[in-house]
């Protein structure tokens, strides 16, 4: 799936290329432990972990990056990044609805929990919320495409942050202690991994 | 502090902080520490004398708050500057990465209604010894003439109280005393007194594929100005500041000093003038005598309740929480206008595929700009627009691809798989001033026991036609400069008006001093004070109106 040669940015966050601050945060996003949830009860988490599952799909990956436990750490702190949608209810009331509307939607459309459905049907549950047309009375609570904007987002960011998915689309932006000297197109340092196609 | 909380007679304190929302006391008891004062060699200030009154206090240390602190101090007043956030050493705290950096941006939950909900957080609103403008971009185009006549040239909009010839001698002393990297001379006001400091920052690869596009169509660009320093430079109070070295990553915290934020530029030319400034100081009040003159500020620091007398109040917390703490406090409304005229830029962003190798986090993000649009011939709109090519960190990218063409899936990672493909032009445009577009405190309240702000935004007939016009020009440009699965983004960045400047306290909050028509001692400096939104990022003409107020301020001592 990637272009990019595997273990580019562990490789340099390990260097004096890395400033400390930014040596800290990449790594503590390697270090991989099993998060139990603690704001979520276990079964919503579980459906959680499946929605993330087919939004953010890793199927190249032996062990996923966890883009999940984040949410739930968030949620659990009371956390918010200055802003929300005011047609929206509180994030954790948000996650609750929506979480609980998916479940609705997937008993109504294929009458059995989104746990259960293979993936496809589990993606046609997922693309009915975006498209806004997922049947569950939780929707009428909940403005559905605002709810599936926010959840989409927060994995996205979750996956994108980390350090293995930064070397899967080929970014070493954090190695910026000596400063770049080539910016133009096509011009690459040493330490910028090239594309192989 | 028993002392600080017994209120003289007939001081008005309207402000009565509660938790209603269970959920939040919730919240609280669960995780309410207080922050924590900064341990080791710093220590917070001493507890103020409560009997202490000081000249001038400060609310807010950004673009509005930190120009006039430094020239109030320079000119041997007293002067305090109370900052909700922190204070931090960018070359040993900021991280490269996008997350761990979401502590320099305004995280208290702000509610964003109307048809084009505005978002804040790091789109927008700082926190931190520096306020905004330790994540700004640092663009620094001047306002032009015509910006300020809007009223005049259009029939639509407001007119500022002033003419550009007020800001001219700030921009030029702002210019030199940052040292603004840009092009002389300026390609769409060549008659300038004077030029820029130093050279134009390097041209990165969105920036060159627009510079070659851009030629093709015939519309000319140039190497925009930006506050961060293509070549080292002297800055009195705080020593050398080094060069840029094209790390990309502005709107996240220059860790070198060679960005133009004002924790290296007017901080510490203040503070080595005798300017105190007091972190993690968070305003709930502000006290008046019988007469309606400011006597005090009181303030949360480290769990503790702190109260500073003074004589003079400078808000300068932003066109958020500056209407905010007025309407808390029941300060300065006679006019009707606080929280009204919201306006935010019109941000239109035009995303393409390249074949070339861009690499997006290399270089500033806004490398070249063009204000051929400032006034477009076939516009069928009132005001105008610039242009500039964008670079992106790829966390940010990918929020707002996600948000924006709701791709996900197996579609959303192969797209990202291009993100060293990928090169941006936007806009920023002038916004008129609307009634729909408002701010007000909502029934919601925040961990502090304080109404969270509600803003109301929708882009009303001008903005989108300007939108329009610039992404089917924007489309055209990034046709011709090569790019494949060109998508737009609508958004709006900056946060300007809710108490606007004017010449009569019937329509306008300050007068054209930027003293509140209703309070003698109050003078309020950010860009909540815009009458208009301008056709060009907001930052240096804030910091030109501060030294503005500031110098006001100062001759009516004299007089």
């Amino acid at each position: 799936m990637s272009n990019y040669p595997e273990g580019t940015v562990r490789a340099l966050l390990v260097t004096d290329m890395v400033t400390p601050a930014t040596r800290a945060a990449l790594q503590g996003r390697l270090n991989t432990s099993v998060h139990e949830p603690q704001f979520f009860e276990p079964q919503t988490y579980a459906l959680l972990q499946a929605v993330a599952a087919r939004l953010i799909p890793q199927p190249d990956r032996a062990e996923p990056i966890d883009i999940v436990a984040g949410v739930d750490q968030r949620l659990l702190e009371g956390k918010a990044d200055g802003w929300r949608y005011d047609a929206m209810p509180p994030d954790r009331e948000a996650y609750r609805l929506g979480l609980g509307g998916i479940t609705q939607a997937a008993e109504a459309l294929f009458q059995q929990p989104f746990l259960s459905l293979p993936e496809a049907q589990q993606d046609a549950v997922l693309e009915a919320v975006a498209a806004g047309t997922a049947p569950g009375e939780n929707w009428q609570q909940l403005p559905i495409a605002r709810f599936f904007e926010e959840m989409l987002a927060e994995l996205t960011e979750n996956y994108y942050a980390h350090p293995l998915a930064q070397e899967e689309i080929g970014y070493v932006g954090m190695a910026d202690v000596p400063g770049w000297q080539h910016i133009q197109p096509g011009q690459l340092e040493l330490r910028e991994p090239e594309e192989v196609k | 502090m028993p002392d600080e909380e017994v209120l003289e007679e007939g001081v008005l304190n309207p402000v009565k902080p509660e938790i209603q929302d269970p959920l939040l006391q919730a919240i609280l008891e669960e995780n309410g520490t207080p922050a924590t004062a900064p341990t080791g060699e710093e220590q917070p200030n001493p507890l103020p004398n409560p009997t202490d009154i000081v000249d001038c206090v400060v609310i807010g240390t950004g673009a509005g708050g930190a120009p006039l602190l430094a020239r109030l101090a320079m000119a041997g007043l007293r002067v305090v500057a109370l900052e909700a956030g922190p204070r931090h050493d960018a070359r040993t705290d900021y991280a490269t990465d996008e997350k761990a950096q979401a502590f320099l941006f305004w995280n208290d939950e702000r509610l964003s209604a109307g048809k084009n909900p505005v978002a804040f957080g790091r789109n927008n609103s700082g926190t931190g010894v520096g306020g905004s403008t330790l994540h700004y971009t640092a663009y620094t185009p001047r306002a032009h003439r015509g910006d300020l006549i809007l009223h005049t040239e259009f029939g639509q909009g407001v007119d500022w109280p002033f003419g550009i010839e007020e800001l001219e001698p700030y921009y030029e002393e702002l210019e030199h005393f940052m040292g603004i990297s840009g092009p002389t001379p300026y390609p769409w006001d060549p008659s300038r007194r004077k030029g820029y400091p130093l050279a134009p920052l390097p041209l990165n690869g969105a920036a060159l594929l627009m510079q070659k596009a851009c030629a093709q169509l015939g519309i000319q660009t140039s190497p925009a100005a930006n506050a961060a320093l293509s070549a080292r430079y002297y800055q009195e109070g705080i020593g050398w500041r080094e060069a840029c070295t094209n790390r990309g990553f502005c709107q996240a915290g220059c860790n070198i000093g060679a960005k133009a934020s004002m924790d290296v530029t007017f901080l510490p030319l203040a503070e080595a003038h005798g300017a105190e400034i007091r972190a993690d100081a968070f305003v709930t009040e502000i006290e008046r005598d019988a007469q309606g003159s400011i006597v005090a500020v009181v303030y949360e620091q480290y769990g503790q309740t702190v109260r500073q007398r003074c004589k003079n109040l400078f808000l300068c917390a932003g066109a958020v929480e500056t209407p905010r703490l007025l309407m808390l406090n029941e300060l300065a409304l006679t006019s009707g206008q606080v929280g009204k005229h919201f306006m935010a830029h019109p941000g239109v962003q035009v995303w393409g595929t390249f074949p070339e190798d861009i690499r997006p986090y290399k270089g500033i993000p806004g490398g070249l700009i063009s204000e051929d649009t400032h006034r477009p011939k076939d516009a069928d709109f009132a005001g105008g627009y610039l242009l500039q090519s964008i670079g992106v960190m790829p966390v940010t990218f990918a929020s707002q691809m996600a948000r924006g063409r709701k791709l996900w899936g197996q579609a959303l990672r192969d797209y990202m798989v291009n993100y060293n493909h990928i090169a941006g032009i936007n806009i920023l445009g002038d916004c008129l001033p609307h009634e729909a577009n408002f701010l007000e405190l909502s029934d919601e309240k925040d961990a502090r026991g304080l109404p969270k702000p509600r803003l109301h935004f929708t882009a009303q007939e001008n903005e989108q036609r300007m939108n329009r016009h610039a992404e089917k020009l924007m489309r055209q440009i990034w046709e011709a400069a090569g790019a494949t699965d060109i998508w737009a983004f609508e958004r709006y960045a900056h946060v300007i008006g809710t108490a606007r400047m004017g010449k009569s306290g019937d329509d306008a909050v300050v007068n054209p001093d930027g003293r509140a028509f209703d309070v003698p001692n109050l003078y309020i400096c950010d860009n909540s004070v815009f009458p208009s939104a301008l056709s060009v990022n907001p930052a240096l003409t804030i910091m030109a109106l501060s030294l503005r107020t500031a110098d006001k301020f100062l001759a009516g001592l004299k007089a």
